[in-house]
């Protein structure tokens, strides 16, 4: 019998074989997504051991429920999902075992960069990919979960304010609120490490 | 510029803005130089994002990654398969092959437990190759009596007895 060609196969053919309990063909499906798993997970929990845990942990969850799968949306887009929720479900229970700061609260509402002054340099101009990487990096680490959620879901996934609201279990408003604020925040601390520099 | 032109501004940017409501925006950013800074500002923040994003990559070897996910997907039993097309004289043949089996263990297990169970003492029997004959037996007395009636009542049919006895 010949062996069949794992790496030639579209994601719909290995998904259809995984589907029918081939792990050597769901193998492959990992190999070919794991970094952008891995990423989104980064992304949201800014922890290295955490994401891998966690992107692991929706590589698992999406075997088990490979079934459910029909195909509506692509693979990819289907395990982003299952990491996102993975990792929400993370930072909440993170959240409720430390105590709220006034200064989350604050950031809850908009803060104080809803009145600063625009940023009207680039900050990021004339900066290599790597450190421009590390800055963005550095202040994504700074934002709330609910900021950065925010933010990863709308310029990474690219979802609309309602998809994200669904996604975060809030009302599109405050969808809104929590984007605006970050993207001043994040705009405010990039400028400031530019200062700094 | 209060929190509602904020958020417009930045809806306007994303994109979710109806397509008057948009124009009506883009007009007004055209005359406003906050509204124009503002707009800047987002949008070289949104610029930033879209070049982060794709340089991540997974601190890990492949079969490293793998092996871990492995072992889960081992440790729990495997997901329900896709089912093939189902015919309904499979689907039939699913349903009534284990009510078949059901039934023909009850009759088995009623069977046993007949068998097993202490009857009365007398019993009466017949034997099918020879209905013309009954046994009856009673085991308290120690007796065993046996009809037999020949010719037996069904060994001929009305039309084969003869009219008359030969002579």
């Amino acid at each position: 019998m010949a062996e069949t060609d794992y790496s030639s196969a579209e994601d719909a053919a290995l998904v259809q074989m995984a589907q029918k309990g081939d792990t050597a063909a769901f193998e492959e499906l990992v190999a070919r997504h794991r970094d952008k798993i891995y990423a989104r997970a980064y992304s949201m929990m800014r922890n290295e051991e955490s994401a891998i845990d966690l992107s692991q942990e929706a590589w698992v969850k999406g075997w088990q429920r490979l079934v459910q799968f029909q195909g509506e949306s692509g693979f990819a887009t289907w395990m982003t999902r299952i990491v996102i929720n993975l990792c929400l479900d993370e930072l909440r229970k993170q959240k409720r075992h430390r105590t709220e700061s006034i200064e989350e609260l604050d950031e809850e509402s908009g803060g104080v960069e809803r009145q600063m002054p625009a940023v009207t340099v680039n900050p990021t101009e004339r900066l290599e990919r790597g450190e421009l990487r590390q800055r963005i990096d550095r202040a994504l680490g700074q934002l709330s979960y609910e900021h950065r959620t925010a933010l990863v879901l709308h310029e990474f996934e690219e979802m609309e304010y309602k998809e994200i609201a669904k996604t975060m279990g809030c009302s599109i408003g405050t969808v809104m609120s929590r984007l605006f604020y970050a993207r001043r925040k994040l705009a405010a601390l990039l400028a400031d490490l530019k200062t700094e520099k | 510029m209060n929190e509602e032109q904020q958020l417009k501004l930045q809806a306007f940017l994303d994109g979710e803005l109806p397509e008057s409501e948009a124009r009506e925006v883009a007009g007004w950013v055209a005359r406003d130089a906050e509204a124009t800074a503002l707009l800047g500002e987002l949008r070289n923040t949104r610029q930033a994002l879209a070049d982060f994003e794709p340089g991540l990559k997974l601190p890990e070897p492949r079969e490293f990654y793998w092996s871990k996910i492995e072992r889960e997907i081992q440790r729990l039993e495997p997901p329900p398969r896709v089912e093939e097309t189902i015919s309904l004289f499979t689907l039939l043949r699913r349903l009534l092959a284990p009510a078949g089996a059901v039934a023909v263990l009850a009759i088995a297990g009623l069977l046993a437990i007949n068998q097993f169970q202490p009857g009365p003492s007398m019993e009466m029997e017949v034997a099918l190759s020879d209905s013309g004959s009954f046994t009856y037996r009673d085991q308290s007395e120690g007796m065993t009596v046996v009809w037999l009636s020949y010719p037996a009542e069904n060994q001929f049919t009305d039309a084969a007895v003869p009219d008359t006895l030969p002579q």
